[in-house]
């Protein structure tokens, strides 16, 4: 890694410069929300955005995703859907990267997901520093800080930004677009003060010690019960979260049924059918056993095999349940605070 | 002998490869046992499994499901497939004929430790549809006979007329190789055997548990009765496997809805001994 100073009256050029080889995809405005979507510009940009409400994860595993298409007369796949166009997604935070690092570890680990990993290759992930909003706690996890997974990181240092170079794409995009200039002592000790204000900057401190023998100690605490009985098992969480990848497969026939196509789309475990096998036994029919393999998976089964849970403090969860069930509470009540009403 | 697997071919593990149906018995009025062949030559030559592995049947239009294999590793070139009529895909499936052609993936999963249990004594006991994966491993255990010393198979059913391999075991009982017991919660008229669980049996057979490896399959009440009685019989928890069923999408421990406890059971099982079993929360 290396580090350029890029003055902010410059963004376009970078912009531009994307555009030119890559699909531009940043956070834009939506009613008072805020979405990932395609920019013509850097005017489009809302790089003060607090949140997206769907993450990043969109753009490497669509909530909708055809795999393969076959052919009924033969029984045999006929194509598979592997193409993807270069993609560069700009301005996306610290938590957000983290978490597509987590969503590697799955999809490009044993057994690559081969869908999944052309989307990765063929896109530029450039990242911005953020400021905590009150449901932020990244800061738990260490996910506010970020040390790969980007071609380019932008801290926001006022009049310029303090530009963390990764790839060589990532390089060469500057090289070629933009005017940069070495950093000097003052640049480094503004980004410290910025980084340091950004870690003080956090509401409340999430105590996640102990955590992973809690979740496993108190497998049956009347906590999860109470949990359950608040659980609307809507899916919304499983839906904004970054880091979740659950997925459905399903197939569907064209209307006059000679040709298919088989389809991903995402799931949820707090789905009643989710863990049902075919002769109707559920392995978790109740809303409490759901909720709780959920935070079970999350901060103890992902922990188990990959040394890191499988949570990024965005939020966004926070923002989507309407029965008040996140992280935060269930850490909590796991604690021995119970669950507030 | 080839050094390439299966694995090693499909650069897609979502690609199904096409079979052809070879052969369709009929075992009962809900399970069919298929034998299917894969078309390409070289896809056919790679696949190797374990006994205890599965494969994902696809019925294009209709989906994918995942079927323990029931054939034994050391039968190469065809793969046998014993199916339950239980939803849409093995409905479908059910309703395929000879030469009709599905979809293949696979081997998936962790089977038994074969190589682990050779020079031991084997007590396997299956329930209703659980002898689908175990046949696998009584197939491989009958092909290699010589390398395991005394082999115990308890088999439960609900009633005589839903015990799979009904002809293959009743020839077995008459065998010295193999001490096989069959029950039944229901007799009928024709039956003249064992009525009642199969953790009835344990009191009709002996064990040496320091020289003994279990394997149990069935559905999930029956687990925990079980091995309490391997255990009364002093077996170590690492010596008893099982075989859980749960629904897998992917096989590939993407999908996650075959997660139990912390574990995957399409890549960290199905086959788990007792030991880890006890230790996956929710699984027993």
């Amino acid at each position: 890694m290396f580090f350029r100073i890029m003055d902010k009256l410059r963004l376009p050029d970078l912009i531009d410069g994307l555009a030119e080889s890559y699909e531009v995809i940043g956070p834009v405005a939506k009613g008072e929300k805020f979405v990932f979507a395609p920019i013509a510009g850097a005017e489009e940009l809302r790089l003060d955005y607090d949140t997206t409400l769907l993450p990043p994860k969109t753009f490497f595993t669509p909530p909708t995703e055809p795999l393969m298409g076959f052919s009924m007369a033969d029984s045999d796949v006929r194509s598979e859907s592997l193409e993807s166009p270069p993609r560069a997604l700009f301005g996306v935070h610290p938590c957000d990267i983290n978490a597509l690092g987590l969503m590697d570890n799955v999809f490009l680990g044993e057994y690559e997901d081969p869908y999944y990993k052309a989307r990765r290759e063929s896109t530029l992930v450039i990242g911005i520093n953020c400021k905590p909003r009150p449901e932020c706690f990244c800061d738990a996890w260490g996910t506010d800080e970020v040390h790969s997974g980007f071609d380019l990181f932008l801290s926001d240092l006022g009049d310029r930004y303090f530009v963390s170079v990764q790839s060589v794409k990532g390089a060469e995009l500057l090289d070629r677009f933009v005017e940069t200039r070495p950093i000097t002592a003052e640049d480094t000790e503004d980004f410290q003060r910025v980084t340091r204000e950004f870690k003080a900057s956090f509401s409340e401190k999430v105590d996640t010690s102990q955590l992973p023998l809690l979740i496993d100690a108190k497998y049956n605490d009347a906590v999860w019960e109470e949990l359950g009985e608040k659980c609307l098992a809507c899916g919304a969480c499983s839906m904004v979260c970054p880091t979740c990848y659950c997925f459905d497969v399903r197939d569907r026939l064209s209307i006059d049924g000679a040709t298919g196509e088989r389809e991903r789309v995402w799931d949820s475990c707090m789905f009643s059918n989710f863990a049902e096998v075919a002769h109707g036994q559920n392995f978790r029919g109740t809303r409490a056993s759901r909720v709780k393999y959920r935070y079970y998976h999350k901060q103890w089964g992902y922990l188990s095999k990959y040394g890191r849970v499988l949570c990024v403090g965005c939020g966004r969860c926070e923002n989507a349940c309407k029965a008040d069930i996140n992280p935060r509470v269930v850490i909590k009540a796991l604690q021995g605070g119970g669950v507030a009403q | 002998m080839s050094t390439t697997t299966y694995r090693d071919l499909g650069a897609n593990p979502y690609r199904p490869w096409p079979a052809r149906i070879t052969s369709i018995i009929d075992l009962t009025e809900k399970e069919k046992l298929f034998e299917l062949r894969l078309i390409d030559e070289t896809v056919r030559e790679a696949f190797v499994h374990d006994a205890g592995q599965f494969v994902e049947v696809s019925v294009f239009g209709v989906g994918e499901a995942p079927i323990s294999i029931s054939s034994a590793p050391s039968k190469q070139g065809f793969i046998e497939l014993c199916v339950r009529k239980a939803g849409d895909v093995t409905s479908a499936l059910h309703s395929k004929q000879c030469g009709d052609i599905v979809g293949l993936r696979g081997p998936f999963g962790r089977g038994f430790p074969f190589e682990e249990m050779k020079g031991h004594d084997i007590l396997l006991v299956a329930g209703g549809l659980g002898i689908a994966p175990l046949k696998s491993l009584i197939n491989h255990i009958h092909d290699e006979r010589h390398d395991f010393g005394r082999v115990t198979i308890l088999l439960g059913a609900r009633n005589p007329g839903e015990i799979l391999f009904r002809q293959q075991f009743d020839m077995w009982k008459h065998r010295d190789d193999f001490d096989l017991i069959m029950t039944v919660d229901t007799p009928d008229a024709s039956w003249d055997g064992e009525v009642g669980l199969v953790t009835k049996l344990f009191d009709r057979i002996e064990i040496d548990p320091a020289a003994t490896y279990g394997a149990i399959c069935g559905p999930p009440v029956m687990y925990r009765y079980v091995i309490d009685e391997m255990r009364k019989k002093n077996m170590d928890a690492d010596r008893i496997y099982v075989s859980f069923e749960r629904r897998m999408k992917c096989g590939i421990g993407k999908c996650g809805h075959c997660g139990v406890g912390h574990q995957y059971a399409c890549i960290d099982g199905p086959v788990f001994n007792y030991w880890e079993a006890m230790n996956l929360q929710g699984a027993i």
